[in-house]
């Protein structure tokens, strides 16, 4: 690597040029580097966590919108395997004004005595949990969305209703977070609903959520419990909540191929710029190569040479990318929970290594055409070049 | 060959095409320089000269012709080969000096032993020895930009003797100097020939320059005039 | 005295490969502004051109789409002789109840299965929507278990295409035809027999939703008003156009994504053409100086640098719309947050998003063009005419 000092210096010598392409790759890669995290999380690495690894939803096989008979719970219950079960429903309605998107957010009901059992993850003072479950008309609210909405234990909160013909009227019993991420839910009392629906066919369960005793059994234990069902009134669909998670991403258009696309129009861009930079450093540079070359260095030397100064800058430049894009990954994290995966998004690894071989790739690709031609330029015509 | 011929052409042509004209800038030139020669190539401008140089520092091939530097039938090499030779045996001088100016006086010196096997001190070290050689020692780590023009070609007569070539070639090194840089640069070359037993051989036109060759010979349109010839309307 | 643009051209004609590179840089941020609002625009283009502009969707009260209302069946007998509804040939209303539900079926782009609308109609249903026609087999029974899907659906689901048959509710429903309506949304929905499909969901008297065409605009809006304010029906009239109008807002978040990477890109294509504005300059340092000298003012030296980097933004503006263009008419998916299933649409560029986007590359030239351009006129003669 005797040769890096002159390469650094050659890097150096356009300061502004070379600022400004680093810079530009900085910024593009830093997109690049949260579209390829949001890439990772949501279709190749991403990882439940840790308590909702033993998690499992079973829901109707035709649609999330069927809702499922109550004594499921009970046959569940009795699964090999199965730690703890709740039923939940999806209550929907209207908090203060629809249209306002602030005022979305999920309010479920659920088995007020069975929730912290099964969400193990959830950290709240045991005497809110405790008049949580005391109180038929209780909820427990997750801290992110408490404080968004200005809500404290005690406070009344009404929910008007639109898929169930009655409105709540809920007191916050408790305000909880997570060890894992905030998931933005209200969580009231099953018993509202057991009190409002009292007779009516409509009292059935959305779904029900279960912890299984390991990692391990979650897969036996959904296979078990949908050939259960598999001829009853209500066929089950049963994945892991994390699975099932990922199954309302289809919901935000084709982000496969959004994110691919993004993905491609960047790095293309980043190689365009680059290509750009290089192209004019080495045209200013052609009489220089002559003088290298009578000097007696040989054509890969000055190939080594220039195209050694773009993969440093490039590789300089995804490394600032990096940083920025783990600061707006950070930012994500802080907005609204679309997805979970968006709560915990970071730059794993093997996205931190896929963007490094993408500078890298960027940097020789973009120098090897004037590199190549530079250093074909015979001596003479190169000493006698002039821009 | 007699062993103290290094540079030996036969029948050396070169032509070119540029713009569609076809140049003979070499007619079946041959010529002999012997070791610890100095010899002055002079001519008007476009008589081949300089294209004799680069021929010789195996810059270039010739169309046809020989031309034997060294032992070595340098036109039948490799370009890598080529490339390994000139950093060998070969110290060029360039009417712009050509240093990198984003190198200091020592880094350019040192620029061609990169090429070697030797490790940075002892690179260092012979550049600074060279520097010194030309009475630069004190400038070190100056820029090129920072140098005067006489002082940028001293720096560039360092960096072609830093390997410690057997040739010099200069192409009109003193083209670009005042009168008094360009003296303290001919007096240098001078001394590499007279000191140090080196093979030079210097393009020029001016013929103050040509005086301090041991040998003066002349290129008209192409063709090397007999020894002692100068071309009719030279002044 | 200002320079000739000529004089510009030739200069970009002369670096063509830093001209063009430049320019590609743009042209791909502006693609990806220009895709993002393709993508919206069609989505907003399907949902305006859906719904008929005398029809009143009516809802339980508080329901803010058909999914979530729970509408009785003795609601709409109530309902459908109020004033100012049309009526067919054979006298009778032109109200239609209806029952919506949703159903998960793999689709083409989506092979973990995405969510369709299933709607439950009368024959009276189909009248009303005199729009909607076959394009291939017929209509399905009253009475059987027979579907009959939009032109999208058949499209996007090799399972619900004719022939095949489709598992929902208690048991299995043949797809005897596709029917294809101007009206966009219309086109991802599966229509079956209203009686049947509520039989099988046990929903025989509460159904979704009730659809009616008004005889004239006047009676239209009369008709809403006197809905809504019928506190014994306790319902919830809108226009059937505003319905889907609403939905626009699933295009929201891709809106944004496509903006926020666009605007992040641009500031990286803007450095770009820094680079290339500045060599320029650089370049042509001698020529700067010279130009001075024959009396050009700096203004005029700044405009035409200026000018220079718009031209070089305005090729990428023209490149980043060419680049797109093949994605018009290209069709794809979202979920609607309202209806809870897949409403599928064609890519549009429209003319506004070729402005727009063509805005956005000159707005990049010049902010890349003005630090370099600013440079250029700033240079002294003298020290400019040493340089280069």
């Amino acid at each position: 690597m005797k040769y890096l000092p002159l390469i650094v210096k050659n890097a150096l010598r356009n300061r502004r040029r070379t600022l400004l392409t680093t810079s530009s790759l900085a910024i593009s890669l830093c997109l690049l580097g949260v579209m390829m995290a949001l890439y990772y999380a949501l279709f190749i690495g991403g990882q439940p966590a840790k308590a909702q690894a033993r998690r499992v939803v079973v829901r109707h096989k035709v649609s999330i919108v069927f809702p499922l008979p109550l004594y499921f719970r009970e046959k569940i219950a009795q699964v090999p395997g199965v730690e703890e079960v709740m039923l939940w429903s999806w209550f929907g309605g209207v908090y203060k004004d629809a249209r306002d998107q602030r005022n979305f957010f999920a309010r479920m009901a659920a088995d007020a005595d069975r929730l912290f059992r099964v969400y193990q993850d959830y950290v709240i003072p045991e005497e809110q949990k405790e008049a949580f479950i005391r109180d038929p008309a209780g909820c427990v609210v997750n801290k992110a969305l408490a404080e968004r909405h200005g809500f404290k234990v005690g406070d009344r909160i009404l929910i008007r209703g639109d898929i169930y013909p009655f409105d709540l009227d809920l007191t916050v019993r408790g305000i909880y977070t997570s060890t894992d991420f905030d998931d933005d839910t209200l969580w009231f009392n099953w018993k509202y609903m057991e009190n409002m629906l009292r007779n009516s066919p409509r009292l059935m369960a959305g779904g029900f959520t279960l912890l299984a005793r390991s990692e391990q059994d979650v897969a036996a234990i959904s296979r078990t419990i949908d050939e259960m069902f598999a001829n009853s009134e209500a066929p089950t669909k049963t994945e892991s909540e994390y699975t099932f998670g990922l199954s309302f991403l289809s919901f935000l258009g084709n982000i496969k191929v959004i994110l691919m696309s993004i993905c491609f129009a960047v790095t293309f861009t980043v190689l365009l710029i680059t290509a750009n930079t290089m192209a004019m450093s080495v045209r200013e540079r052609v009489r220089e190569v002559g003088v290298l070359r009578t000097l007696g260095f040989g054509k890969p030397a000055i190939v080594g040479l220039i195209v050694g100064e773009s993969a440093l800058i490039s590789l300089l430049g995804g490394l600032l990318g990096v940083l920025v894009a783990e600061g707006l990954c950070w930012v994500v994290r802080q907005g609204p929970a679309i997805v979970q995966q968006a709560k915990t998004l970071t730059i794993e690894g093997p996205v931190f290594a896929a963007l490094m071989g993408v500078s890298l790739a960027v940097g020789i690709f973009s120098s090897i055409v004037p590199a190549v031609s530079a250093a074909r330029t015979s001596i003479i015509d190169a000493l006698r070049f002039t821009d | 060959m007699s062993q103290d011929v290094v540079i030996r052409a036969r029948g050396l042509t070169k032509e070119f095409l540029r713009d569609s004209f076809h140049i003979v800038a070499l007619k079946d030139v041959d010529l002999e320089i012997r070791r610890g020669e100095y010899l002055a190539l002079m001519g008007p401008s476009g008589s081949g000269k300089s294209t004799l140089l680069h021929l010789i520092a195996a810059m270039d091939r010739p169309t046809a012709g020989e031309i034997e530097v060294l032992g070595s039938n340098v036109a039948s090499m490799a370009d890598s080969e080529m490339a390994k030779w000139r950093n060998r045996h070969i110290g060029f001088v360039f009417q712009s000096f050509n240093l990198i100016p984003v190198l200091t006086a020592l880094e350019n010196v040192e620029l061609p032993l990169k090429l070697t096997h030797l490790k940075r001190g002892e690179r260092v070290q012979h550049a600074a020895t060279a520097l010194k050689l030309v009475g630069l020692g004190d400038r070190m780590d100056h820029y090129p930009r920072q140098l005067s023009g006489g002082q940028e070609q001293r720096v560039a007569i360092a960096r072609a003797i830093v390997t410690d070539p057997d040739i010099i070639l200069c192409d009109e090194p003193t083209g670009n100097l005042d009168a008094r840089s360009a003296n303290e640069v001919l007096e240098l070359l001078r001394r590499l020939n007279q000191e140090f037993g080196k093979t030079i051989v210097m393009v020029t036109h001016d013929p103050h320059a040509a005086h301090f060759a041991t040998h003066i010979r002349f290129i008209d349109k192409g063709e090397l005039l007999p020894e002692g010839k100068k071309p009719e309307d030279w002044s | 005295m200002i320079l000739p643009i000529s004089y510009n051209l030739r200069n970009l004609a002369v670096r063509r490969t830093t001209t063009l590179m430049t320019a590609l840089g743009i042209g791909l941020t502006v693609a990806v502004l220009a895709a993002s609002f393709a993508l919206v625009d069609g989505l907003r283009l399907a949902l305006e051109a859906s719904g008929h502009p005398l029809n009143v969707l009516v809802t339980r009260k508080g329901a803010e789409s058909e999914l979530a209302s729970n509408f009785e069946r003795r609601v709409f007998d109530d309902l459908k002789f109020k004033a100012g509804i049309a009526r067919n040939a054979a006298g009778e209303p032109l109200a239609s109840l209806e029952v919506v539900t949703v159903i998960n079926l793999v689709s083409v782009e989506y092979p973990e299965g995405a969510n369709v609308s299933v709607r439950g109609v009368t024959p009276i249903g189909l009248e009303i929507r005199d729009d909607a026609r076959l394009t291939e087999g017929r209509w399905f029974t009253p009475g059987r278990r027979e579907a009959t899907v939009g032109s999208s659906i058949a499209k996007r689901y090799p399972e619900a295409r004719p022939g095949e048959k489709i598992r929902f509710g208690r048991g299995e429903w043949e797809v005897v035809g596709i029917f294809h309506s101007g009206q966009m949304a219309r086109n991802s929905e599966i229509l079956v027999d209203l009686n049947q499909v509520a039989a099988d969901f046990g929903r025989e008297s509460v159904l979704s939703s009730a659809l009616l065409r008004a005889t004239d605009e006047v009676a239209h809006q009369a008709l809403i008003n006197d809905l809504q304010a019928d506190t014994r029906l306790n319902v919830q009239a809108r226009s059937e156009k505003a319905y889907y109008a609403q939905q626009t807002s699933s295009g929201d978040l891709i809106r944004y994504l496509g903006t926020i990477v666009a605007v992040i890109m641009a500031v990286g294509s803007c450095f770009g053409a820094m680079n290339t504005m500045y060599a320029a300059v650089a370049r042509r340092s001698k020529e700067i100086g010279t130009l001075r000298v024959l009396g050009f003012s700096r203004a005029a030296i700044l405009v035409s640098f200026l000018i220079e980097s718009l031209m070089l933004a305005a090729l990428g503006g023209a490149l980043g719309i060419l680049l797109v263009l093949p994605v018009q008419g290209l069709s794809t998916g979202i979920g609607s947050m309202v209806t809870f299933s897949e409403i599928a649409f064609q890519l549009r560029i429209t003319p506004q998003t070729m402005a727009s986007a063509f805005l956005f590359a000159l707005a990049m030239g010049a902010a890349g063009g003005l630090l370099p351009a600013f440079q250029a006129s700033r240079k002294e003669i003298l020290t400019a005419l040493r340089e280069g």
